[in-house]
C-alpha cells in the first residue's frame, strides 16, 4: 500500500470515535468517584482505549483481504477458544465469560463479534449468487450459530442476540429472499412456542437462567413496590435521567450518580449516569456523536472497493447501532433489561477493544476504497 | 466453485439498497428514542421523576437537643446527663469476627443485669453473624454502656490487632473490626433517691414520667429540630446549632431536703408508720425548700418503679394523696372564725362534752367535759365540740366561704405532675349533710393533700396572704435565666386575724410545753389525730393519721412545716407522733437556713434600727 493513501484515512471517524472514548472515560471517572474497589477503573478503561487505538491503526494498515483468506483458521480458532473457555471455565468458576490473560481480562464473546462479522461478510461475498437458496442460507446461520452456542451457553444471552442480529442485517443486506424470512421467522415463532414449556429445563441446563425471566416479567409488569432488582434499577435510571434535566446538574455533582442510587453506573446504566449529569443537551451531543460514527461506516460501506469490505463495513455499521440503541432502549425503559454496553462510552476493556477494531477495519476498507479520482 | 471477492458495481449497489431497510429500523429506533428522551423530560411523569430525584437526595433528620438540667436552689445538680455508648456491628464488615465479639462484650459487660446472662452471649454471635439483607446493615448489640467499658473494649480491640499483626489473612483471625460505638446522652441522678418524688425520672425513650421531669418535659427537652440534611457525603453542610433544653433552678434545699428525709426516715421507722410526707415551705412567697415522701426511688433505677411503689402507691404523697387531716384543719377554722369576727380570742365556751348538730353529737377526744374555754383552750387541748360550736357560730355560708378563700378542694397549681384536688364537700351537693360543718370544723369528712393545708395554713404565717406554692424558681434557656416570680392566690384573713391566730398557737405549744418546741425559737403550731375511714366509710379502725403543722419564728415566719405521719403503731396521737418530728426538723432547719435564735435576732434589728 502507498503512503498516499492514508490520505483516505477517515479522521472524522477516528476523531468522533476519540471524542466518544474520552467522553467515556471522564464518565466513568464520575461515576466511581470515592469507591476505593472500583478507582483503577478509569485508569484500566485509558490502557484499553490506548490499545484500542494502536489497533485501529494497526487494523487500517493490514489489506482487510488477508482477513477473508484467514476466514477458515480465524473461524475454526474463535470456535475452539470459546468452547475451551466453556468447558473449563464452568468447572472452574461456574461463570465463563472471562479469559485470564495475566492482567488483561480479555472475554473472547465480545471479540467474537468482530470474528462474525469478518467471516460472514467473507461467506456472503464469496456465496452472493447462491444465497438465495435456502439451503445456503441456513449453511451461514449454522456458521452464526456455531459460535453463538458457546455464547448463550456461558449464559450470555445479550451478546448471542448481537450475533444473530449481524447474521440477519448481513445476510439481509447480501439478498436474502424475503419469504425465507418468513421461513425462519415461523420456524422460530414454533421454536419458542415449544420451549416456553420447556423453560424450568431450560433453566436448570444453565441455557437460560431465572434473572432472564424475571428481567422479561419485571418489563412486561413491573413491579412498583420493588426497592432492588431490575425494576429499581430502571426506575433509577429513570429519575436520574429525568433529574437531569435539560443541561444536567453538572459533572461530578449529579446526586443519582454520586449518591450511587444507579447501580452499574459506570457500565449498563452509564447512559443514565450522562444524562443525570450532563442533561438533555449532553446525551443529545452523545447520540449525534453516535450516529455520526455510524454514518461515516455506511459511508465507507457506500465506496468500498468491493462487496466484502462494503459487508464488513455493515456490520461494523449494525453492531454499532444496535448495541448503542439496545442500551439507551433499557435506560429509557423502552426495552427489557439487558447487559449491552454504550459503544465506546460503557466501562469495559474488551468490548472497546473489539469496537475499535471494527472501527480499524472500516478505516482498512476506507483506505482501499475505489479511488475516483482525476 | 468459488467466486472472486471483487464483484461488479451492480451486485453492491443492490447491497446498499438492501441494507437501507436496516438502516430505516435503526431510523425508526432511534426516533423512539429521542420520543422517549422528550417525554421523560416533559410529560407530567417528569415532574413525578424529578421530585422523586429530589427526595434521594436529602433525608430527614431529627436532632434532639440535650435534656435540661435540675438543679437545686444553690445550684446542686439533681438531674444531669452522661455520655453513654451504644454498641453496635456493620454488617457489611467482612473481616468481623462474631465469635470474637460477643466474647469481648458478654466479658466486658457483665456488670450490667441484662447483659449478665449466657443467652446474651449467643444473642450477640446471631445478631453479628447475620448477613447484610434488604438495607439492614447495622444492628444494635449493647446501649448504655460507660466510657470505661468502651474503653476496655477498646484495648481489647488492639490487643487482637496486634496478636494478629502477622496473619492477617487468616481465616479465624480473631478481631474486634466492624465494632461501631456510638455515644449519646443518658439521664443520670447524682443524687440517686434524694427528693425523687419532686424530680421524677425519664425513660429511655425520653419521655418525662412524675415530678418535674414530666411538668416541665417539653421546656426540659427542648425542641427537637427536623432538618432536611443532603445524603451526599461529599456536600458540606453545616449541622444546626441546637439549643440546650431549658435547666430548671428548683427552688428545693438539696441539704434541707436530704436532713428532712433523714428525720422522716428516722421517725417513720421509730413509729412503726406506714409511710409519711414532709412538706417544707417559705411562707413568705410559697417557696417549697422540701418535699418529702416515702417510699422513695433511685432515679437512675427506675425500671425498679412498678416493685417500690406496688399498687395505688403514690409516687409522691405530699401532692398526690388527699387524707382527712384531723384537727391541724382546726387553724383554717379559728382562722374564718376570728376574722369573720364570729368569736374573738377570749371568747369563752362552756364545753359539756357533746354539741349537737345536724342530728348527731359531736364529741372530744377523751370523750371529756373540759368546762369553760377561751378560744386559745380550745385549740391548746384541740377540742372538737369547742370548734364545731365556732363553726356554727359562723354559719356554714361563712364557713365554707373561707374554706374555699383557703384553696381547700382545688388544685394548689403546684408545678408537679399528679397532684390531686382532694375533696371539699360544700352545701348543696347532694352528699353534703349539715352535721358536716361540725365534723368538718376539725377535719373530718374533708380530704386535703399535705400540701394543699401547707400552702393554705402558709397565708396564717404570711400576713394572711396565700402564696402559690411552686417547686420551680427560675430556669435557664439559651443563656437567659427566667427568674418565676412569687404570686399571691388569694388573701383569706386579714394581717391582724393571721397574727392573732399565731400567737394564740404559739401560746398553746407553750402553755402545754409541747414536744413541739423549739429551744431558742418562738413557733406555733397545731396537731392533728385524725380517724382514718375505712372502705364503708365507718371509722373503725385503730389507725390514725398524725400531723403536725408549725411555723416560725412568729415575729417574722419563715418557714412553715407540714409532717404527715402515715398510720403510726407506736402511739395514735399527733402531740405524741408527729410534735417532735417537727421539732427535729426545725432545729435543724434553723441552722441550714442560718437562722439565729429569736433573742439575737431581735437584738440585732434593735441595734440596727438604733444605729442612725
Amino acid at each position: 500500500m502507498q503512503q498516499s493513501a492514508w490520505r483516505h484515512f477517515d479522521y472524522w471517524l477516528l476523531g468522533a470515535v476519540a471524542i466518544l472514548t474520552i467522553l467515556g472515560v471522564a464518565m466513568i471517572r464520575s461515576t466511581v468517584a470515592e469507591n476505593i474497589e472500583l478507582a483503577n477503573h478509569p485508569q484500566r478503561q485509558m490502557i484499553f482505549a490506548g490499545i484500542g487505538f494502536v489497533f485501529v491503526f494497526i487494523a487500517a494498515a493490514i489489506d482487510y483481504h488477508l482477513w477473508a483468506s484467514l476466514s477458515t483458521t480465524i473461524y475454526v480458532g474463535t470456535v475452539v477458544v470459546l468452547a475451551t473457555l466453556y468447558v473449563v471455565g464452568t468447572a472452574a468458576f461456574g461463570s465463563a465469560r472471562w479469559f485470564e490473560a495475566g492482567v488483561i481480562n480479555i472475554q473472547p464473546s465480545e471479540i467474537a463479534k468482530i470474528v462474525v462479522i469478518l467471516t460472514l461478510s467473507s461467506f456472503f461475498t464469496r456465496n452472493r449468487e447462491r444465497i438465495k437458496q435456502f439451503s445456503w442460507l441456513m449453511r451461514s446461520l449454522v456458521m452464526a450459530v456455531g459460535v453463538v452456542i458457546w455464547i448463550l451457553l456461558q449464559p450470555n444471552m445479550s451478546t448471542s442476540i448481537v450475533i444473530m442480529v449481524l447474521w440477519f442485517a448481513l445476510a439481509w443486506a447480501s439478498g436474502m429472499r424475503f419469504q425465507h424470512i418468513l421461513i425462519l421467522a415461523g420456524i422460530g415463532l414454533l421454536l419458542i412456542l415449544i420451549s416456553i414449556p420447556l423453560f424450568p429445563i431450560l433453566r436448570d441446563a444453565k441455557v437460560i437462567n431465572q434473572y432472564q425471566i424475571d428481567r422479561i416479567n419485571n418489563f412486561i409488569a413491573p413491579d412498583e413496590a420493588a426497592t432492588h432488582g431490575e425494576n429499581y434499577n430502571i426506575n433509577q435510571a429513570l429519575i436520574s435521567i429525568g433529574s437531569g434535566g435539560l443541561m444536567g446538574q453538572g459533572y461530578g455533582h449529579g446526586t443519582q450518580v454520586q449518591l450511587r442510587f444507579l447501580k452499574v453506573r459506570w457500565s449498563d446504566f452509564i447512559f443514565s449516569a450522562m444524562a443525570n449529569e450532563f442533561g438533555f443537551v449532553g446525551i443529545a451531543v452523545m447520540m449525534l456523536l453516535q450516529l455520526f460514527v455510524i454514518y461515516r461506516c455506511l459511508r465507507a460501506a457506500r465506496i468500498a472497493m468491493d462487496t466484502y469490505g462494503a459487508l464488513i463495513c455493515f456490520g461494523v455499521a449494525t453492531l454499532l447501532a444496535f448495541q448503542g440503541m439496545v442500551n439507551i432502549g433499557v435506560n429509557l425503559r423502552l426495552l427489557p433489561a439487558t447487559g449491552l454496553p454504550l459503544p465506546f462510552i460503557s466501562y469495559g476493556g474488551s468490548s472497546l477493544l473489539s469496537l475499535l477494531l471494527g472501527i480499524g477495519l472500516v478505516e482498512s476498507v476506507v483506505l482501499r476504497h475505489k479511488v475516483l479520482e482525476f | 466453485m468459488k467466486q472472486t471477492l471483487a464483484s461488479p458495481v451492480p451486485h453492491r449497489s443492490s447491497l446498499v439498497r438492501r441494507y437501507q431497510f436496516v438502516a430505516l429500523f435503526f431510523a425508526a429506533a432511534a426516533v423512539a428514542i429521542v420520543a422517549q428522551m422528550i417525554r421523560l423530560q416533559i410529560s407530567p411523569d417528569a415532574i413525578e421523576l424529578r421530585s422523586r430525584g429530589q427526595l434521594y437526595t436529602q433525608e430527614l433528620h431529627t436532632f434532639f437537643p440535650a435534656r435540661g438540667e435540675i438543679r437545686d436552689r444553690w445550684g446542686n445538680v439533681l438531674a444531669g446527663n452522661q455520655t453513654v455508648y451504644e454498641i453496635g456491628v456493620d454488617l457489611q464488615t467482612r473481616s468481623r469476627n462474631p465469635e470474637t465479639i460477643a466474647f469481648t462484650l458478654s466479658r466486658v459487660l457483665s456488670t450490667h443485669a441484662e447483659y449478665n446472662r449466657p443467652e446474651y452471649y449467643d444473642s450477640v454471635f446471631t445478631a453479628a453473624s447475620r448477613q447484610p439483607i434488604s438495607g439492614t446493615v447495622y444492628a444494635v448489640l449493647a446501649d448504655y454502656v460507660t466510657e470505661t467499658e468502651v474503653a476496655e473494649i477498646r484495648r481489647w480491640s488492639q490487643e487482637y490487632e496486634q496478636l494478629y499483626q502477622d496473619r492477617a489473612d487468616d481465616k479465624n483471625r480473631q478481631t474486634l473490626q466492624g465494632l461501631i460505638i456510638r455515644p449519646h446522652l443518658m439521664r443520670v441522678y447524682p443524687e440517686k433517691d434524694l427528693a425523687s418524688g419532686v424530680i421524677g425520672f425519664v425513660n429511655r425513650q425520653g419521655e418525662g414520667f412524675f415530678g418535674v421531669e414530666a411538668r416541665y418535659n417539653p421546656l426540659l427537652a427542648g425542641e427537637p429540630q427536623t432538618l432536611p440534611m443532603s445524603t451526599d457525603p461529599t456536600r458540606a453542610q453545616q449541622l444546626p446549632a441546637i439549643p440546650d433544653g431549658a435547666t430548671l433552678i428548683l427552688t428545693l434545699d438539696r441539704e434541707i431536703q436530704r436532713m428532712a428525709e433523714q428525720v422522716l426516715d428516722d421517725a417513720i421507722v421509730a413509729n412503726g408508720a406506714e409511710g409519711g410526707s414532709v412538706v417544707i415551705l417559705d411562707p413568705r412567697n410559697g417557696e417549697i425548700l422540701a418535699m418529702v415522701s416515702t417510699p422513695r426511688l433511685d432515679l437512675n433505677q427506675y425500671w425498679q418503679y412498678s416493685d417500690i411503689f406496688p399498687g395505688a402507691t403514690p409516687f409522691n404523697r405530699a401532692v398526690s394523696r388527699d387524707y382527712e387531716p384531723g384537727s391541724v384543719y382546726k387553724v383554717l377554722t379559728m382562722a374564718g372564725a376570728l376574722d369573720s369576727g364570729a368569736v374573738k380570742p377570749e371568747t369563752t365556751f362552756l364545753d359539756t362534752g357533746s354539741f349537737a348538730i345536724g342530728g348527731y353529737y359531736i364529741h372530744n377526744w377523751n370523750w371529756g367535759a373540759w368546762g369553760e374555754q377561751n378560744m386559745t383552750g380550745c385549740m391548746q387541748h384541740s377540742l372538737n365540740v369547742c370548734l364545731a360550736w365556732v363553726a356554727s357560730q359562723m354559719g356554714t355560708d361563712i364557713f365554707y366561704s373561707y374554706m374555699q378563700k383557703f384553696g381547700i378542694g382545688r388544685l394548689t397549681g403546684i408545678d408537679l405532675d399528679g397532684e390531686v384536688p382532694g375533696r371539699l364537700k360544700i352545701p348543696g351537693d347532694s352528699d353534703w349533710y349539715d352535721v358536716e360543718l361540725g365534723t368538718n370544723s376539725f377535719g373530718q369528712g374533708v380530704a386535703v393533700t399535705p400540701l394543699q393545708l401547707s400552702a393554705a395554713i402558709a397565708s396564717v404565717a404570711n400576713q394572711g396572704e396565700m402564696m402559690s406554692p411552686h417547686i420551680v424558681m427560675a430556669y435557664v434557656e439559651n443563656g437567659q435565666q427566667y427568674t418565676i416570680p412569687p404570686r399571691p392566690i388569694s388573701h383569706p384573713i386579714s394581717a391582724e386575724t393571721a397574727h392573732t391566730l399565731t400567737e394564740m398557737l404559739a401560746v398553746s405549744l407553750e402553755d402545754e410545753a409541747s414536744d413541739a418546741l423549739v429551744p431558742g425559737y418562738r413557733v406555733a403550731g397545731k396537731t392533728g389525730t385524725a380517724s382514718i375511714a375505712g372502705p364503708t366509710g365507718l371509722y373503725d379502725s385503730d389507725l390514725t393519721n398524725a400531723s403536725f403543722v408549725g411555723w416560725g419564728p412568729v415575729d417574722d415566719p419563715r418557714f412553715l412545716i407540714y409532717v404527715w405521719i402515715e398510720k403510726p403503731t407506736s402511739s395514735p396521737w399527733g402531740s405524741v407522733v408527729a410534735a417532735p418530728i417537727f421539732s427535729q426538723l426545725a432545729q435543724r432547719l434553723v441552722v441550714l437556713l442560718n437562722l439565729p435564735p429569736d433573742t439575737i435576732r431581735l437584738a440585732m434589728a434593735a441595734q440596727a434600727s438604733t444605729t442612725p
